[in-house]
C-alpha cells in the first residue's frame, strides 16, 4: 500500500499540487522574487483557463477523432452566456460559470447533429462556419442590447470577497478560482477517458463501423463528444470573461481557433498530459517568440512584427517534424524505449553483473 | 427583375474570385490528400514575385509566366523540405505544417514587401468598360477570372483523367502503398502535386490581385470562402470548385440585398446554406462517395 502511494507518478502529482497551491505566494520568497511576480500569477491563471479549453478540444479531436476548427465559437458563447447572466440578473459567479458551461454544452451537443454526417475536411469547414458566422450574429440588431454589438460585452471588474480580502490580492483570488476549476475538470477528463465513454470515443475514432459492430451508439456518442467538449469550452470562456471583464465579438476568432488546434497537436492528442503541455505552450508562446526576437536585432517595428510571425511559423513546423506525436507522445516514446532504465543499468553494478551472467547463460 | 439579374451577376463575379483559388485547393487535395491552409499565402507570395518582376520591366506576360515557373519550383521545394517528414505521421500533422507555412510565408512577405497595398497590372484584354449582358453589367476583369477558371478546370480535368501522370498522382493520393507497389515514385508525385497546385495558385493570385490590390493580407478574405467553395463542390471535383464558388458568391450577394439589413448577416446566411447543403450531401455537390472497408 505504502509502496503503491510512493510510486513516482503519485509523488510527482502531489508535488505538482503543492507547487500549484503555493505558486501565487512564491514571488515573496527569496530567490524566486527575481523571476515571479503578480504578473506571473496572472499568466498562471491564463494557463488554467487554457487548460480547461484545450482539454475539451482534446477530448473531441484527440479522443473521438472529430476535427473542430470552430472551437473558439464555443468559448465565445460560454463567455457571453456567463456575462449576460451576471449583467442582467446578477447571477453569482460560480453559478454563472456552471450554467454557461451547461448552455454551451447543450449548444455543442445540438451542433453535433449536422456534424454527424460529416467527417474530415468537410466537418472542419462546417465547424469553421460557426466561428466565422458568430461575430455577425452577436453584432446583429436583434441581440445587441444584450451582447453589446460591435463594442463587445463588459463586466464590472472582479472583487475579492470581503472574508478573504485580507489574505489575497485580486490576482491570487482569480488564480485560485481558475486553478481549482482547472484541476477539477482535469480530474473529470482523466476519469472520463478511462471510463466506458472514453473508450467508446477511441473506438469511434479508430473505426466508426467497427465501433458500431460492438454496439456503440455512434450518433449519440459523437454528439456527446461535441457536447462535453463544448461544455469545457464554455466554462473556459466564462472564466476568461470573469478574469478579463471584457470580450469582443471577434476576440476568439478563426485565428484563435486554429491556434488552439495547433496547440493540442503540439501537446499531444488523446492525452491528459498532452493537454497540460498544450496549455503551457499556449500561455508561453508569445513570451517564447518575443524572447527569440529579442536575441536578434530585427530593426524597425514591421521587422519585429514580421519576424515574430516567421519564428512562430518556423517553430511550429520544426516541432511537428521532430515531435510528430506532440510532447506527450515523445515522453511516452522515451518511456517505452526505457531510456531511463537503460541509463540506470549502465551505472548500476548489480544490474551489470546480472546482465553479464545472463549473457554468459545465453552464450552457453 | 433587372435588379435581380444585376445582383446575380455581381454575385457570380464575386464568386469567380472564390472559384479560382478553390481550384488550386482541389488540385492539391486530389494529388496529395492534404488540405492546404497555406495555399492562399503561397499564391500571394508568388503574385508579389510577379509584381517585382513586372516592376523590373519585361512586360506583363513575361512576368506572368516567369512567376508561374518560380511558383512551381517553390511548391515542389516546400513539399520536399516541410511536408516530406510528416507525410507518414498522424493525419493532422500535414495540416499543422500548412498552418505553420501560412504564418511563415505571410510574415516573410510582410518583411520583404511591407504592408501597404500595391496596384497589380492587369493585361489589356481585361481592361476597359464593363460588358453588358442583357440588363446586367459585369467588369471585364471578373469575366477574365471566370474564363481563366474554366480553362484551368478543363486542364485539371483532362490531366487527371486522360494522362498517365495524372492517374498516377490520383493513385498516390488514394493509396500510397498500392501506388508504390505498382512502381509509382510516390515522393516525386507528391512534390509534383505541390508544384502544380502552387502554379495554379500563382495564376489565381495574379488574376485576383488586380481586383483586390496586392498586399500580404490580400488572401485572408478570399481563402475561407475558397475553402468553403471547394468543400461545397466536393474537395476532389474541379467542376465543383467553380460551381461552389459561384453559389457562395451569389447567395452572399442575394442575402446582402434581399434580407432587411442584410449586409450585416450575409456571411452567416452563406455559411448556413453551406452547412445545409453539406448535411444533404456530405461529400459536397460533385464529390465522390467513399466506400469504407473495416
Amino acid at each position: 500500500m505504502v509502496k503503491a502511494i510512493l510510486r513516482p507518478r503519485y509523488v510527482l502529482l502531489a508535488l505538482a499540487l503543492v507547487l500549484l497551491a503555493v505558486f501565487p505566494y512564491m514571488h515573496n520568497w527569496p530567490f524566486f522574487d527575481g523571476y515571479l511576480s503578480d504578473f506571473r500569477t496572472f499568466q498562471a491563471t491564463r494557463f488554467a483557463i487554457w487548460l480547461i479549453i484545450l482539454m475539451g478540444l482534446n477530448l473531441l479531436t484527440g479522443y473521438s477523432g472529430q476535427i473542430s476548427l470552430g472551437h473558439a465559437a464555443f468559448v465565445t458563447i460560454g463567455a457571453y452566456a456567463a456575462a449576460i447572466m451576471m449583467n442582467e440578473w446578477g447571477t453569482p459567479v460560480f453559478l454563472a460559470v456552471l450554467l454557461a458551461g451547461l448552455i454551451t454544452g447543450l449548444i455543442g451537443f445540438l451542433f453535433g447533429i449536422p456534424a454527424l454526417r460529416l467527417s474530415g475536411p468537410y466537418l472542419a469547414i462546417a465547424t469553421l462556419a460557426l466561428v466565422i458566422a458568430l461575430p455577425q450574429v452577436l453584432k446583429h440588431d436583434l441581440v445587441d442590447q444584450w451582447t453589446g454589438g460591435v463594442m463587445g460585452i463588459s463586466l464590472s471588474s472582479p472583487q475579492v470577497p470581503n472574508g478573504a480580502a485580507s489574505n489575497l490580492n485580486i490576482d491570487q483570488w482569480l488564480y485560485y478560482n481558475c486553478m481549482i476549476a482547472a484541476i477539477v475538470m482535469t480530474g473529470v477528463a482523466w476519469s472520463l477517458t478511462r471510463s466506458r465513454l472514453g473508450r467508446a470515443f477511441v473506438a469511434l475514432r479508430d473505426s466508426e463501423i467497427g465501433a458500431q459492430q460492438m454496439g456503440i451508439h455512434v450518433s449519440l456518442y459523437k454528439m456527446t463528444a461535441f457536447g462535453i467538449s463544448s461544455l469545457y469550452a464554455g466554462v473556459g470562456g466564462a472564466l476568461y470573461i470573469y478574469t478579463q471583464s471584457y470580450l469582443g465579438p471577434s476576440t476568439f476568432d478563426i485565428n484563435a481557433s486554429l491556434t488552439m488546434l495547433v496547440m493540442v497537436v503540439l501537446g499531444g492528442l488523446a492525452s491528459i498530459v498532452g493537454s497540460i503541455f498544450a496549455a503551457l505552450i499556449m500561455t508561453a508562446r508569445i513570451d517564447l517568440t518575443d524572447f527569440i526576437v529579442s536575441l536578434v536585432p530585427f530593426g524597425d517595428k514591421i521587422g519585429i512584427e514580421s519576424s515574430r510571425g516567421a519564428i512562430f511559423g518556423l517553430l511550429l513546423i520544426l516541432s511537428i517534424i521532430f515531435t510528430p506525436r506532440g510532447v506527450a507522445g515523445s515522453i511516452r516514446h522515451a518511456r517505452e524505449a526505457n531510456i531511463g532504465g537503460r541509463l540506470r543499468a549502465l551505472f548500476t553494478k548489480r544490474e551489470r553483473r546480472a546482465r553479464e551472467e545472463e549473457a554468459e547463460v545465453l552464450s552457453k | 427583375m433587372d435588379e435581380f439579374i444585376q445582383q446575380t451577376a455581381t454575385g457570380l463575379s464575386t464568386g469567380s474570385l472564390y472559384a479560382i483559388l478553390a481550384l488550386s485547393l482541389v488540385l492539391i487535395y486530389r494529388s496529395t490528400g492534404v488540405v492546404n491552409f497555406a495555399q492562399g499565402e503561397m499564391a500571394m507570395f508568388t503574385t508579389f514575385i510577379a509584381w517585382s518582376l513586372w516592376e523590373w520591366g519585361p512586360g506583363f506576360w513575361v512576368a506572368f509566366f516567369l512567376a508561374i515557373v518560380v511558383a512551381g519550383v517553390f511548391g515542389g521545394l516546400i513539399e520536399m523540405i516541410a511536408l516530406r517528414p510528416v507525410e507518414n505521421g498522424p493525419i493532422l500533422n500535414p495540416i499543422i505544417v500548412t498552418l505553420g507555412l501560412f504564418t511563415l510565408i505571410n510574415s516573410v512577405a510582410l518583411r520583404i514587401w511591407q504592408g501597404e497595398p500595391k496596384a497589380f497590372p492587369s493585361p489589356g484584354i481585361f481592361q476597359g468598360a464593363a460588358l453588358s449582358l442583357g440588363p446586367a453589367d459585369i467588369s471585364r476583369a471578373k469575366i477574365g477570372v471566370l474564363v481563366m477558371s474554366l480553362i484551368i478546370m478543363a486542364l485539371i480535368y483532362a490531366f487527371f483523367n486522360y494522362t498517365k501522370l495524372g492517374l498516377a498522382m490520383r493513385g498516390c493520393a488514394q493509396n500510397r502503398t498500392a501506388s508504390q507497389l505498382v512502381g509509382i515514385r510516390v515522393g516525386r508525385m507528391l512534390a509534383l502535386g505541390w508544384a502544380l497546385s502552387a502554379m495554379v495558385g500563382a495564376v489565381a493570385g495574379m488574376m485576383l490581385a488586380p481586383n483586390l490590390f496586392l498586399s500580404p493580407s490580400m488572401m485572408l478574405g478570399v481563402l475561407l470562402f475558397s475553402f468553403a467553395a471547394a468543400v461545397l463542390g466536393g474537395l476532389d471535383s474541379p467542376v465543383g470548385a467553380i460551381v461552389g464558388g459561384l453559389i457562395i458568391g451569389v447567395v452572399q450577394n442575394w442575402a446582402g440585398t434581399y434580407i432587411p439589413n442584410g449586409s450585416s448577416i450575409d456571411i452567416t446566411v452563406a455559411f448556413l446554406v453551406i452547412i445545409i447543403i453539406l448535411v444533404i450531401r456530405p461529400r459536397g455537390l460533385f464529390g465522390k462517395r467513399v466506400v469504407q472497408r473495416v
